[in-house]
């Protein structure tokens, strides 16, 4: 080969290879009239918490298709991204710059660990971020500007549970803290000490990490019961959680679990069993199907239409549609409000200041509601007991 | 013109201690910093992003080809070491309100001395044991961010929010540029880093290290101080890859223990390999590489989705297993990896029609 032609087949590769990587290339936009409003959504539907997080991520799907078939929001489709991020906090920021290019106003997250990385990024490029993840850091407008938690903190959750358990045990007990152990699972932990401190509760309080990919939890199980454990909490999503609950009930142990949020579910009791479930506690601010609220019948409606049986869809589900439709009445208060412009600042404004968010009784206390001061959507949780087979409501609207 | 080439000969020292010795080698060159320079006019903010990750990729590895490909000890600190980096830049500067520019040069001197510190296994330990110490190393420092004793690092928070970057009144600006002001900074220090590694193969510390690599009781042989030798590889090893985590962190605006998991440490394992060991040019396609792989996985599966639904649903899946064939290909087909591939394209073409 001749050195012109070596320098030509280099000059060609060269050129190849920067059309290739001008492939892809796509402006962003939104803004005008009658274009569709972009939201992205970022999803765990393979990862360590995929359990709850597909069923969340298709309820968040059910409500954009809902509202996309009543006309959209004041005439505007919404257009909504959906991926799967694994529960890897560099997949989810890849996802999130993504959606940053294709314009999105909003974006839907899922977990602690990268909604609390995501969480300046946010506020620096102006866009609301809610997400599965209720971590009290994310509550205050001073750290996390863009960030919005719908449902009471993991924080008050815990308050509350620690509230049940003082007044179930008669005011003295050793409560054993079985967490996750990623920043979603402790960001309950250190405030649930502070809490029983504050109250002056005389409680005997210890965490464990529960390490993943176990077959059992005998070992942790042992750990607590040498503590004196009578009250396990669980900060975890439903499979682990179900996996306690079955060793309990194989050794016989007299110990309680309370679930937290992500495995107070129906998942849980099925995985675990009926037997295995009965009598634990599940703190679960969002009202499952069965405690027939008045926000469930558009969703009771939503499925009769799709043919889906509604014995099939569970609380994650519910907290997807709800913290859709959450997202997407502020949505529809910066179009109402604004002059047509929607983008992030206004979305946030509309949040701030719309006042309640009425989600006919299902999250919290029934009502939403945001201030420029606190991204604390609510409060309130209902409490559950797992009896059988079902989550029977014990009190609704608990506060701590 | 007529001329078929033979192979590439020297005729002195000097010219074969030249970085390039042909006129293509010369306009390749020219062509790189072209690219360089169009890239940020041709991408939108999504690749720019990309293309950000892959410089900082490619300075982290080829940190990790100075210890592993060039010296021959095998590292699985990489995770580890790239947050020492991180950690150490960030709390210099947000916290302790250094200039970036200081706080991220003495995150590449403290990452050498950590580096240097968890090379002293390596001066009794070859190979495999080798590998076991670093995942030690890996594994402790994993430990002490994650678990955060005494909140001394994130004040309890479990993380850090960085500011954005700004140094001698220049501040990195909104998302309209945010890409492409970074895209100027990586892009000057990833060219930097690549220049330098390449010019210490130059020097007889260089060959030193290779020394080692090959035949290590040789080495003390000639003379090769075997104990300096390691240490300094360690050292300048850890110090690319204390910059590759600085600016991670300055980049991302976030320091999470996430970020510098024993999976990092394989990915960027897997950069080298996939590259070609002991080769800088190997280190830069293999960061190219693995970088694109996951995205260009993603995106074939959306556009197949409807086609062939599995893809989709499945795409961690489907992307760690064709992570998992790739790494095995190239062990099986080119172990030496995309370097020496492209080097046997250039040999294709300049003794063509022979073979040599």
């Amino acid at each position: 080969m001749t050195r012109t032609s070596r320098v030509a087949f280099v000059a060609a590769c060269s050129a190849l290879a920067l059309g290739l990587s001008a492939c892809g290339s796509d402006g962003g936009g939104g803004g005008d009239d009658a274009a569709p409003i972009k939201i992205g959504i970022i999803a765990d539907l393979t990862g360590a918490t995929g359990d709850v997080g597909s069923p969340y991520n298709e309820g968040m799907l059910a409500y954009i298709d809902h509202i996309n078939a009543e006309g959209g929001i004041e005439g505007r489709m919404i257009e909504a991204d959906s991926n799967d991020y694994a529960y890897e906090v560099p997949q989810a920021e890849d996802l999130y710059r993504q959606y940053v290019n294709d314009g999105v106003v909003a974006i839907q997250g899922w977990g602690t660990g990268d909604t609390e990385a995501l969480s300046s990024r946010v506020a620096s490029d102006e866009l609301p971020f809610m997400s599965g993840s209720f971590a009290e850091t994310l509550t205050d407008p001073e750290e996390a500007p863009y960030n919005f938690v719908v449902a009471p903190t993991y924080s008050d959750q815990m308050r509350v549970a620690l509230n049940w358990i003082n007044e179930d045990s008669g005011g003295s007990g050793e409560v054993a803290v079985f967490h996750n152990d990623s920043p979603f699972g402790q960001a309950p932990v250190a405030d649930g000490e502070a809490w029983i401190e504050e109250q002056g509760y005389d409680l005997g309080y210890q965490a464990y990490p529960m390490p993943g990919g176990q077959q059992n939890y005998v070992g942790l199980l042992s750990q607590a019961q040498s503590q004196g454990a009578k009250y396990i909490v669980i900060q975890n999503v439903a499979s682990p959680a179900a996996l306690v609950a079955k060793d309990i009930a194989d050794q016989g142990l007299d110990m309680k679990i309370v679930c937290l949020n992500w495995c107070a579910n129906e998942l849980f009791i099925t995985t675990a069993g009926e037997e295995a479930a009965e009598g634990h506690m599940l703190i679960q601010p969002f009202a499952p199907l069965v405690a027939e609220k008045e926000g469930h019948e558009v969703i009771n409606t939503y499925l009769e239409e799709e043919g889906i049986d509604p014995a099939t869809i569970g609380t994650s589900w519910v907290q997807g549609w709800y913290v859709m439709h959450v997202m997407a009445e502020g949505i529809r208060e910066a179009i109402a409000s604004g002059d047509g412009e929607v983008d992030g600042p206004a979305i946030r404004e509309a949040l701030e200041t719309m006042g309640e968010i009425d989600t006919g009784g299902v999250v919290g206390d029934g009502t939403v509601e945001f201030s420029a001061e606190s991204h604390r959507g609510s409060t309130g949780t209902g409490v559950y007991m797992a009896e059988g087979g079902q989550m029977v409501e014990v009190e609704a609207g608990a506060t701590p | 013109m007529a001329m078929t080439a033979t192979g590439v000969h020297h005729r002195s020292y000097t010219s074969e201690l030249r970085l390039r010795a042909t006129r293509a080698e010369y306009v390749r060159l020219a062509l790189m910093g072209v690219l360089l320079v169009v890239v940020p006019f041709v991408l939108d903010n999504y690749w720019m992003s990309i293309a950000n990750t892959i410089l900082i990729a490619i300075i982290g590895a080829v940190g990790l080809n100075i210890l592993v490909g060039y010296t021959g000890q095998i590292s699985l600190g990489q995770g580890g070491f790239l947050a020492v980096g991180a950690y150490t830049s960030v709390i210099l500067s947000d916290r302790m309100g250094l200039p970036t520019p200081l706080a991220i040069a003495l995150a590449v001197v403290m990452t050498a001395v950590v580096g240097t510190f968890f090379g002293l296994p390596g001066l009794r330990l070859k190979g495999l044991y080798l590998a076991i110490a670093t995942l030690a190393s890996q594994q402790i420092i994993e430990f002490l961010i994650r678990r955060d004793y005494g909140d001394f690092l994130t004040g309890g928070l479990g993380y850090i929010n960085v500011e954005r970057l700004g140094f001698l009144g220049f501040q990195v600006g909104g998302r309209d540029v945010f890409e492409r002001q970074w895209y100027v900074i990586l892009a000057v220090l990833a060219v930097l880093s690549v220049v330098a590694a390449r010019n210490i193969f130059r020097t007889g510390l260089g060959r030193s290290f290779m020394a080692v690599r090959d035949q290590d009781i040789a080495a003390e042989a000639i003379g090769v101080n075997l104990t300096r030798a390691k240490l300094t590889a360690f050292a300048v090893s850890s110090g690319f890859v204390g910059l590759a985590g600085a600016l991670t962190a300055h980049y991302s605006e976030v320091v999470s223990w996430e970020k510098f998991t024993l999976e990092v440490s394989i990915l960027y394992l897997a950069m080298i390999i996939v590259g070609g060991l002991g080769s800088i040019a190997g280190a830069v396609y293999g960061a190219i590489f693995m970088t694109l792989l996951p995205v260009v996985i993603r995106n074939v599966a959306n556009a197949l989705e409807s086609v062939v639904p599995f893809l989709g649903s499945q795409l961690p899946a489907v992307q760690n297993a064709t992570f998992g064939l790739v790494i095995i290909l190239f062990l099986i087909i080119e172990p030496r990896g995309l370097n020496r591939l492209w080097e046997r394209i250039k040999e294709y073409f300049r003794f063509w029609p022979f073979r040599y």
